[in-house]
Order: C-alpha cells, then sequence, then structure tokens
C-alpha cells in the first residue's frame, strides 16, 4: 500500500472524528480514485480492532511491564507487618541491611516526625513512611515508601539528593513534597527548584507551583500544584490537582492503616480535589463520595470499584 | 438545531436519502451493498434516541460510515477464523495458537489472542513518540488535546504520533 494514499487516508479519518467532518468532501475524495477507498479501509479496520482489543492489549502490556514497574517504584510496603510491629514511637534505628551506618526513620499511619539533619536540613516525615539516611550521610537520601517534605537551606557547596524508587532528586535550597507508592512516584515543589532524575536518563527540572507524577515507564506527567498545598498533608488535609486515583488510595491507605486495593481499570481516574484526614478513618469514605466509588472489606483488604458495579 | 424526535430525523432521512446513498457507494464501492446499509441507517433511526441531535445530516452520515466498518470488521473477522480453522485441520496451526475445539467461541478466542499478540509486538516496534501518543490516547482514553498537554507537544504533533502507529498497527494486523 501506497504510503502517500495511507496518509492521506489518516488525515481523513483523523478529520471525520470531528462534529464538523466535510462528509462531501470525503465522497469525492473516495469517488476520485478506488485506492482510496482501499486505504481508508485498512485504517478504519485498525482502528476498530485497537478499540475493540483495548482491554485486552492493556492486560497483556500490565502484566509484562508488571516486573520492571516493580522495580521502578517502592518496594512492597511492610503495612500489616510493619504496622502490627507497631512502634510506639517514631524512633531512628539503625537498619540491619543496606549498610551499619544507615539510619532509618519510619512512622505508623497515626505518626508523623520531624527529623532534623546536620547542615540545616529538616524533613516531616509522613503517616506510614519510611525514610533512609545513607551512611549516616546528611546529603544523601532514600524514600523507601510514603511522602515526606524537605526543607533545605540553601547551600550552594553542598548538593542534597534523595532517591524515591528508580528515580533521584537533587536539590541545593528549596521546599518540596516526594511521595512514593508501590506504583507511582509524586514530587511537588513549593520554592526554588529541583532536578529530577529517572536511572533510564529521563530528567526534568521542577519549579515552585509544579509537580510531577511518573506513574511508569511511560507516564511521565508535569502539571501545576499551588505551592501552599505542597505537603499540605502537615496542616491535616490532602490536596490533590488531578492525581490518579491509584496515588490518593495509596496515601489513604498510609493514613488509615488498612491496605485497600484499587480496581485497575480505575487507577489512572483523576481526583483534584481536597480531603480531610482527620484519624484517617473517614478519607475512603469522603473520596467514595466525590468520585462515585464503592467499596467492601475483603479479608484484611478493602477492595475499591466504580460505584453501581457488583 | 435539527429536530429530535423521530418523525423529524425520517424527514431529514427523505432529505439526505440521495446524499447518503452516493457517500455509501463511494464508500463500498457497491451499489447493492450501499442500497443494504443505507436500510439499516433507516432502521438505526427508528429505534429511539437517548438524546438530542445537534447536527442531523452528520449524524446519518455518521451512523453509515460506522455501519461500513461494522460489516468491514464482520468480513475480516469471518476469514481470520475461516483461516485458523483450516490452520487447523492441515495442522499449520500458528505456533503459541492451541489447537482444541473448534465451536465458534474457542475461534473467536484465538482470533482474539492473535489480535491482541499482534497488536503488542507491533507496538514494542514503534519510535517511543509514537508509542506514548498511542499508549495515552487509545489505552488511557485522553483527547489529542491531552496527549499534546501532556507530552508537552503540539496537537499536530500528536496526530503525526498517531499517523505513525496507526500505519504501524495496520501492516502488523492486515499484512
Amino acid at each position: 500500500m501506497d504510503e502517500k494514499l495511507l496518509d492521506e487516508a489518516l488525515s481523513w479519518q483523523q478529520a471525520l472524528a470531528g462534529d464538523d467532518a466535510d462528509w462531501n468532501g470525503f465522497t469525492r475524495w473516495l469517488e476520485a480514485d478506488p485506492r482510496h477507498r482501499q486505504a481508508f479501509d485498512e485504517l478504519a479496520l485498525t482502528e476498530r480492532i485497537v478499540d475493540e482489543r483495548r482491554d485486552g492489549l492493556r492486560r497483556l502490556l500490565a502484566a509484562t511491564a508488571a516486573p520492571e514497574r516493580r522495580r521502578w517504584f517502592a518496594r512492597r510496603p511492610l503495612l500489616g507487618a510493619g504496622l502490627a510491629a507497631g512502634l510506639a514511637l517514631a524512633v531512628g534505628i539503625p537498619a540491619l541491611w543496606p549498610g551499619p551506618a544507615d539510619i532509618v526513620y519510619a512512622t505508623t499511619s497515626g505518626q508523623t516526625h520531624k527529623i532534623a539533619l546536620a547542615g540545616g536540613t529538616s524533613i516531616d516525615l509522613a503517616p506510614s513512611s519510611r525514610l533512609v539516611v545513607k551512611g549516616s550521610d546528611p546529603t544523601a537520601l532514600e524514600l523507601t515508601r510514603g511522602e515526606a517534605f524537605f526543607s533545605v537551606v540553601h547551600d550552594p557547596r553542598r548538593m542534597l539528593s534523595i532517591r524515591a524508587g528508580n528515580f533521584a532528586v537533587s536539590d541545593i535550597g528549596t521546599k518540596f513534597a516526594v511521595n512514593l507508592t508501590e506504583e507511582s512516584l509524586s514530587i511537588g515543589v513549593s520554592e526554588g527548584h529541583v532536578a529530577v532524575a529517572g536511572d533510564d536518563g529521563q530528567s526534568a527540572r521542577l519549579a515552585a507551583g509544579e509537580q510531577l507524577i511518573a506513574q511508569n515507564a511511560y507516564l511521565v506527567r508535569k502539571s501545576t500544584i499551588a505551592t501552599n498545598d505542597v505537603g499540605s498533608w502537615r496542616l491535616g488535609r490532602l490536596v490533590y490537582n488531578d492525581a490518579p486515583l491509584g496515588v490518593v488510595v495509596a496515601d489513604i491507605s498510609r493514613y488509615s492503616g488498612k491496605r485497600i486495593i484499587v480496581e485497575p481499570q480505575l487507577k489512572n481516574k483523576r481526583f483534584s480535589g481536597v480531603l480531610a484526614i482527620g484519624d484517617g478513618s473517614k478519607l475512603l469514605a469522603n473520596l467514595a463520595d466525590l468520585m462515585a466509588l464503592s467499596y467492601r472489606l475483603e479479608g484484611d483488604r478493602i477492595r475499591v470499584s466504580a460505584a453501581g458495579a457488583r | 438545531m435539527e429536530p429530535d424526535d423521530v418523525q423529524g430525523l425520517e424527514a431529514l432521512y427523505d432529505a439526505h436519502r440521495a446524499e447518503l446513498l452516493r457517500f455509501l457507494i463511494a464508500r463500498t464501492g457497491d451499489p447493492a451493498e450501499a442500497e443494504d446499509i443505507l436500510q439499516d441507517v433507516w432502521i438505526k433511526i427508528r429505534s429511539p434516541m437517548g438524546r438530542p441531535i445537534a447536527n442531523g445530516r452528520a449524524y446519518l452520515h455518521r451512523i453509515a460510515h460506522n455501519l461500513v466498518i461494522d460489516r468491514l470488521r464482520q468480513r475480516q473477522r469471518q476469514m481470520r477464523r475461516e483461516r485458523l480453522w483450516t490452520d487447523q485441520r492441515t495442522g499449520h496451526a500458528e505456533p503459541g495458537t492451541e489447537p482444541a475445539d473448534t465451536s465458534g467461541n474457542a475461534e473467536d478466542a484465538m482470533v482474539e489472542r492473535e489480535e491482541i499478540a499482534r497488536l503488542a509486538s507491533a507496538l514494542a516496534t514503534l519510535p517511543p513518540g509514537a508509542r506514548r501518543a498511542f499508549e495515552l490516547h487509545k489505552l488511557e482514553g485522553l483527547s489529542h488535546a491531552e496527549v499534546a498537554g501532556r507530552m508537552g507537544i503540539s496537537k499536530s504533533g500528536v496526530e503525526k504520533h498517531m499517523a505513525v502507529a496507526m500505519k504501524y498497527l495496520r501492516r502488523a494486523l492486515l499484512d
């Protein structure tokens, strides 16, 4: 099939998708040459097959991408085990593995923790979160779970680096938040700039009022966020702008201490809005109201589905 | 604003019948099939509509247009099924397909598996921009404008990526 004919057919296909399609022009184009019809048939059929197979294709791609995605983002959290162990207070405990000198800060679902590091970096660690200071070096941090708000004093001689999943965030003096779930990484900046680099070579620079949400290798998206909404959990509320439902639910899971499973087809639904944290127990009910979702208890987990779904 | 009740649509159909027939003949290349589809358009507009129609003429064309693609798909699917069936009978099944029962359901499932596998492997060979545009638009369901916003490119850039993707997939599915 001639490339030029295919290109013509493709522009007609795109033009016909609009409300103001030129049906007469299309008819005349078809009449001009019988090969036009054949080219158009093939592309229309291709599009139809894609549309029919969309769900199956998504499932297949998700299944084959899963092992890689797990590496991209957080390690499987120890919700349950970690919480059952029930740290009475958030404390710095020396980890047994990545290196003897690492310092680990961890919180449970009802706790937050303020960390002051040498050099003037202060960190607010959100509930159910975990931050590692690598080799006790106050400029080499790793967020392995949950969310933290970083406030870094400007010092051009020293670069702070925070690893989160397969990304590194670096900064010489700003205020920003990093949130890591099993499937996503979000970064929001409230002051100054940060640089974000993925292990695969992707990189981005974020300014105050910008956020970046990475959901998998292909869905890294930059959008805006009000600067005072960055780290808003510290003021008792969760504020979202166009955030994937998967990210919102992971947050609720942290605050409520419950394991919550979202139907895969809902994970990419977008949510914009404000949720009051309270004691964490009403978050899911409030979200369900706002997003027309339903949920039910399944053993020790809660399953979220579209309202009206069985 | 055109009328949205059935009677209004019938009047509309009468007014545009000749034009629709010409479109359908050009679209199918077969006057007899064009007449058949025109009949189907008639049947379709007589079933009650859920919402008012802003542009009746465009509405009729779109119904006709979709019916042509429905038939095309039916025919192509039938051919695929028959080919799979023959492959099984003659022992030329492609590797990975499981020759089992040949009832309609099993054949449909095989056509589905085969199409998904072809799409997935074609996707893997796409240039990264085209692949990402395709995933956002077709798999995530974003509009061209939303894809443009997310990828930080123009709408016509998205259209170019989609054109590349559709050409790759056409080859994978139909060649």
